[in-house]
């Protein structure tokens, strides 16, 4: 292996890419506007869901005064979330829900302030309960409007000094104040770098074999593990610079926080575009030409997509079909970046990614080089 | 020596053969044509001196050196049929990446570069993208990039294919320069006419070479009036 001829390939390779314009705004501008989309439509930040109160709580007459518990839980209710519209009669409430008008209603008895009250300071047996009527047909809304509502009442229980006989507290052992965005960057980081770099190694190589370039090289005394070696550094290079980008730009928009040591999620990533753009090469040798390169693209995205981890946990994928995820590297790479980002892992936690990344590096560097060596 | 000598050459893809036996020397500092029809086996021969295609059986030389192999690229420019540059990048880069593989620092690269933008006339374009510049002038950019290590031995496959009649008067009056610098080509065409350029010519058909020498000698010992007759005349010959 000749370390100036490699670089020469990787020089040549960063200056087609410096070239091109569209291709430079692919590699800036893709991964931003991923991190935008996906960012925010993921972001699980429901707002203004209509909802309906009906409220028939008669109170109870302290020394103070009048007392409704059900106006406390009512503007204990996050409103940016729920938009309530109060009404008086129940069924014509539920009759907004059956016409899509509304999600849900609650429904506060006439004794649910005093029977409340008695089950709490006279430790007496009587209940209440306030009736929900929701339209459970998207289960994830419904899921965060019992939330915001049980949140409500635990909002309004502890302002008026009542201690639930169980109380549940919990304490975050890592990503104390995490948000969505937090877990999101990580991963879009090393997602958007396995996608780029193994599309763009891929069009670029199935380009060379096509144009006749590849067999001009050939003809030199370039080696094959020297062009591999070429485009691993650039895109090794490249890789890095969209992670610190897509990081830049989280930490100043998103307010994306970093635990743990950054230069390490950098490593993380800089090793999976090696792994990529090994995988291109790859799969450029059974192509013929760019038309069939396109053809592809479902099978390179769609594993990343669904089996890696970047958008719901792998935990999350049926048993079964998990021994696929541990076949995709971005998986190790996103659980990486994650560990080090949120956890503030080091080395000495992350190895096991690094390694599985490494052995991917190697068996995929060989195998592309194996490909541009076979000769028909 | 010769500087190219081939023995029993063959080259097979699957049931087909397109290297039947090919024997050939080409003398050191001659320009030899490898005439024939498309499908005659000269691109394949090219390709297999060059390494990019495996050789079945037979043996081949280049300056004494057994190839296809790395030991040799050095020593030896190929030219494909394709223009087969990096389109993206200007002439300049072109020429400074294909210099680079061979090793050459900067200095030597910028007045190698100079000397050969002067020799393909295209000293204005240096800095111009490939995907700008004409058909004409990507095969001007294609023979420079093949010459920019001073190659001992040039295989050039169908250099004047695509290429208007302008060019290619130009371009022999290329390779007659480089001849005159003592490098040795290998070229192939299907254009009999301009094989008269060459010191030999040999006629493939079916994967051999079925006559060689002079273009001279050819035409007498056929009594044709052109190349293309007695390409004609040897190709009948063999038949029987």
């Amino acid at each position: 292996m000749n370390l100036k001829r490699a670089l020469a390939v990787s020089r040549r390779v960063f200056m087609d890419l410096r070239n091109d314009k569209r291709t430079l705004a692919l590699i800036t501008i893709a991964p931003l506007f991923a991190m935008f989309v996906f960012g925010l439509a993921f972001s699980g930040q429901i707002s203004d869901v209509p909802v309906i109160v009906v409220n028939q709580d008669a109170g109870m007459q302290t020394p103070a005064g009048q007392v409704y518990i059900s106006d406390a839980v009512i503007s204990n209710v996050d409103t940016d979330m729920l938009d309530i519209t109060e009404m008086n009669d129940l069924q014509a409430a539920i009759g907004e829900i059956e016409d899509g008008n509304s999600y849900a209603v609650f429904y506060f008895p006439a004794n649910f302030t005093e029977v409340t009250n008695q089950a709490y300071s006279l430790s007496s047996n009587a209940t209440t309960a306030i009736e929900i009527h929701i339209d459970m047909s998207n289960v994830n809304l419904a899921d965060s409007i019992m939330q915001a509502f049980n949140q409500a009442i635990q909002d309004t229980m502890d302002e008026r000094g009542i201690e639930m006989p169980v109380s549940v507290e919990t304490q975050a052992v890592y990503g104390q104040n995490a948000e969505f965005m937090d877990f999101f960057v990580p991963g879009i980081m090393a997602f958007v770098v396995y996608i780029l770099t193994t599309l763009l190694t891929l069009i670029t190589f199935v380009g060379e074999r096509t144009s006749g370039t590849l067999d001009r090289l050939s003809a030199t005394p370039l080696h094959e593990s020297e062009i591999v070696a070429g485009y691993a550094i650039t895109f090794s290079i490249v890789g890095t610079l969209q992670a610190a980008l897509l990081l830049s730009v989280g930490m100043l928009v998103f307010d994306v926080s970093v635990e743990g040591n950054v230069l390490l999620a950098f490593i993380v990533v800089a090793l999976l575009a090696v792994v990529c753009q090994a995988l291109g090469i790859l799969l450029s040798s059974v192509t013929h030409r760019e038309a069939q390169a396109v053809q592809l693209i479902p099978f390179i995205i769609i594993p990343g997509f669904l089996l890696s981890g970047v958008f719901w946990p792998i935990e999350a994928i049926p048993v079964w079909l998990r021994p696929l995820s541990y076949l995709v590297p971005p998986s190790y790479a996103i659980d990486a970046c994650r560990s080090v980002m949120l956890r503030g892992w080091g080395l000495d936690m992350i190895w096991m990614d690094l390694l599985a990344l490494v052995i991917f590096a190697t068996v995929f560097l060989f195998l592309a080089t194996m490909s541009l060596r076979r000769r028909p | 020596m010769p500087a190219i000598k081939v023995e029993k050459l063959v080259k097979k893809f699957g049931s087909f053969t397109a290297l039947d036996g090919l024997n050939l020397e080409v003398r050191t500092g001659e320009v030899y044509g490898l005439l024939g029809p498309n499908g005659a086996g000269k691109t394949t021969a090219i390709k297999a001196l060059t390494g990019l295609l495996r050789i079945s059986s037979g043996r081949a030389e280049i300056l004494g050196v057994q190839a296809p192999s790395k030991d040799v690229a050095h020593k030896i420019g190929y030219m494909p049929q394709e223009t087969a540059l990096y389109i993206g990048l200007t002439v300049h880069q072109n020429l400074e990446f294909f210099a680079k593989l061979y090793g050459m620092d900067d200095p030597k690269i910028l007045e190698r570069e100079a000397e050969l933008l002067k020799f393909i006339d295209l000293e204005k374009w240096r800095d111009a993208l490939v995907s700008t510049l004409s058909g004409g002038m990507k095969h001007r950019v294609s023979l420079a990039c093949t010459l920019v290590h001073e190659p001992e031995v040039l295989f050039l496959d169908e250099p004047t294919v695509g290429v208007d009649p302008e060019l290619r008067v130009s371009f022999w009056d290329y390779f007659s320069k480089l001849k005159h610098k003592g490098i040795t080509i290998l070229i192939t065409t299907h254009y009999m006419d301009e094989a008269s350029h060459c010191d030999r010519v040999g006629f493939m058909r079916s994967g051999r070479l079925i006559a060689e020498g002079e273009p001279a000698a050819v035409l007498r010992e056929s009594g044709a009036k052109s190349l293309e007759d007695a390409f004609l005349f040897y190709a009948r010959r063999d038949r029987k």
